[in-house]
């Protein structure tokens, strides 16, 4: 029973850092590299619902839709400085300049919010329901619920609409996506406020089941979606869901087996063999 | 030739700069204190209360005279909590010659770090808060003001968790640094000799904010009491992590985070009950203390802590130390002054150094009621 109730919880985080890496693998398919802002785009989802909440009262609903939309705006202006102006640019430049940016959103969001960590409320307090003596709070339930929503939504608008298939196109080939006349430079803008809105979304998940927010929060988020992602292969984004989960789980057994202290170990470490198995990740494909 | 002329030019500026950059150093017409202290970072609360207080200290000792006829002046630095950054800062403040001594840093890490830098350069370090019984034997010129861990440990364990909260079995969590393993190490001895059972022991890194799977583990140990061995940011989030499993028949209580009113404002309804302990608490009868506080209020925007208080009472004891030397001001015998005193009351009480350079005190018990924190006296110790 407690192993279950201690998988529960795996999966619950699992699922906030699959959402983040979907986002990631988004991002990292259409622009065709990895981000270092990314940490910082899902902080400022945290932050934007924690003021939300003041603001029109702790309606979740509101403040995931208005949460997605400010972090995909963060993505247009990241999108502005870090990609457009370097598009025929060598590659590193737009790499370096994310981190610029990640640096500058982590210092200005300490500037503008303040250092101290905020509360954000809690939901269903302490409601629970238990299946066969596992105790599943509201909660991890909910949670759950809307990344599986949002994963779901996400392959729906990939595979069935227009603007889904461009995006595709984009992400496997930039140049014969514009031979077949699709714009690419739009099509990249909205891929990566696509990713960025969803980062802001997991983003308030984590903040709601952690309870907090704080400016540093995006470093180690930023870091385990990118785990997630390279885990599952680079830019499958079935894979980075995988990989999401399976970082989730692994991390809540290992402080079920040993402590809290390890979490990071177990996380990385698990990384770190599956590279050394399988270089191309659970999903990805060879000679990628 | 012109570049000879220009050489001897600027060889000359230099010179005439250092000379004059001397000439500044003998001319005080101020004592300078350094003030180390998380301004930012993960510990702001007690940072930014520190350097409230220890201003206040300042203008009250400034608007009194002076010491020695000479003006007080607070030099502070950030040191985030980091124990990188506190010995940037103990650099940085041994390598400026007006700083006399110098006020932090707020954790024992922090000043357990920069305690060489300072003990090399003889200056002291008076830190308000740091509790590790290592930290002020580590030189003569290391002081803390806040007691021992080896004295607030036994008394978590004997008093506020098996006499005032009734526990028979508790579960511990603790910070793990420097301080959090010495203090849990201090209730866990304690516990063992009263015959209070430790049900479990976890611990955590700094900044950790999950921390559902490790109470999923605490509670297969069926503990009826858990003792939170950290500071406040931590502490809120457990507690409301606590409330949101559903987990209500658990006490809490916690060492560390002392009356502060940040818990409150963080964790809402989800804090209620939590009790802790704490060397001081204002009461309207301390009059001194209570106009302290109040006045610590409205300047620093939340109310006092004990660690605040402790910063006001070191920067009045480095003062009474240097009006003590009178025309000899040096930072080597600011040490010597230090440890000599044996009259200093500050707000938080009678303060006088062991041979080590640390402070024995007695503790009370504070519990959120109706948020708010109350100071418990109805309890009995004999029990």
């Amino acid at each position: 029973m407690y192993i279950l109730e201690q998988l529960v919880n795996g999966l619950c985080q699992g699922s906030i850092y699959a959402l983040m890496a979907i986002g990631y693998a988004v991002i990292y398919g259409v622009v065709g590299l990895v981000t270092f802002t990314y940490g910082e785009i899902i902080m400022m989802g945290s932050f934007s619902a924690f003021y939300y909440f003041i603001a029109f009262g702790d309606n979740l609903l509101f403040a995931l839709v208005a949460g997605f939309i400010t972090a995909a705006l963060v993505g247009v202006i990241v999108h502005k400085v870090c990609y457009q102006r370097f598009l025929d640019a060598p590659r590193y430049i737009s790499l370096i300049c994310t981190i610029g940016m990640s640096m500058f959103l982590k210092n200005f969001a300490t500037l503008v919010f303040g250092s101290e960590m905020k509360g954000m409320p809690t939901f269903f307090e302490g409601k629970f329901i238990s299946l066969a003596g596992i105790r599943i709070n509201y909660l991890q339930l909910m949670i759950m619920g809307i990344v599986i929503l949002f994963s779901v939504g996400l392959t729906v608008f990939l595979k069935k609409t227009r603007i889904g298939m461009k995006l595709r196109a984009v992400s496997q080939d930039k140049k014969a996506a514009a031979l077949v006349g699709i714009n690419v430079k739009n099509t990249t803008l909205l891929g990566n406020c696509i990713g960025c809105g969803l980062g802001g979304v997991a983003g308030i998940l984590l903040g709601v089941y952690y309870n907090s927010v704080l400016p540093t929060m995006g470093g180690m988020a930023g870091l385990k979606a990118f785990s997630a992602m390279v885990l599952g292969g680079l830019g499958s984004i079935t894979g980075a869901a995988v990989g999401g989960v399976v970082i989730g789980v692994t991390e809540n057994l290992g402080i079920a087996f040993a402590s809290s202290g390890l979490r990071d170990v177990f996380a990385f470490a698990l990384l770190v063999v599956v590279l050394i198995v399988r270089p191309q990740g659970l999903f990805g494909k060879k000679g990628n | 030739m012109i570049k000879k002329i220009l050489v001897v030019v600027l060889c000359l500026t230099l010179v005439v700069g250092i000379l004059s950059a001397c000439q500044k150093t003998e001319d005080v017409s101020v004592y300078k204190l350094g003030v180390a202290a998380p301004i930012t970072g993960n510990y702001a609360e007690y940072g930014k209360g520190f350097q409230v207080a220890t201003q206040m200290a300042v203008d009250k000792i400034n608007a009194a005279g002076g010491v020695n006829g000479k003006m007080l002046e607070l030099v502070v630095m950030d040191s985030k909590g980091d124990a990188k950054e506190a010995t940037e800062v103990a650099r940085k403040f041994v390598e400026n010659e007006e700083i006399l001594a110098v006020v932090g840093d707020f954790s024992s890490t922090c000043s357990m770090a920069a305690a060489p830098i300072y003990t090399e350069a003889k200056m002291v370090q008076l830190s308000p808060t740091s509790s590790h019984p290592d930290f002020a034997g580590m030189s003569e010129y290391m002081f803390g003001v806040m007691g021992r861990q080896d004295a607030e440990g036994p008394f978590v364990a004997e008093y506020l968790a098996q006499k005032y909260t009734d526990a028979n079995k508790m579960a511990i969590i603790y910070l793990n640094n420097d301080w959090g393993v010495s203090a849990h190490q201090n209730i866990v001895k304690r516990a063992e000799q009263i015959g209070l059972e430790i049900t479990t022991i976890e611990n955590f890194v700094d900044g950790e904010k999950d921390f559902t799977a490790t109470l999923t583990k605490i509670r297969q140990t069926n503990p009826d009491t858990l003792c939170l061995v950290m500071f406040y940011n931590e502490l809120v989030i457990i507690a409301k992590q606590i409330k949101q499993m559903g987990w209500d028949d658990l006490k809490v209580i916690a060492l560390g985070p002392g009356i502060s009113e940040q818990i409150i404002d963080l964790g809402g309804a989800d804090v209620e009950g939590i009790a802790t302990s704490t060397p001081f608490m204002v009461t309207e009868e301390n009059k001194t203390a209570y106009d302290f506080a109040m006045e610590f209020e409205t300047k620093a925007g939340f109310t006092l802590n004990v660690h605040s208080a402790c910063a006001y009472d070191a920067v009045f004891m480095l003062s009474k130390a240097i009006g003590n030397l009178g025309k000899d001001v040096t930072r080597e015998a600011i040490a010597g002054e230090l440890s000599a005193m044996k009259d200093f009351v500050g707000v938080t009480g009678p303060i006088v150094f062991s041979a080590a350079g640390d402070v024995t005190r007695k503790y009370l018990i504070a519990q959120i009621v109706n948020s708010e924190w109350v100071q418990m006296t109805d309890y009995s110790y004999v029990k």
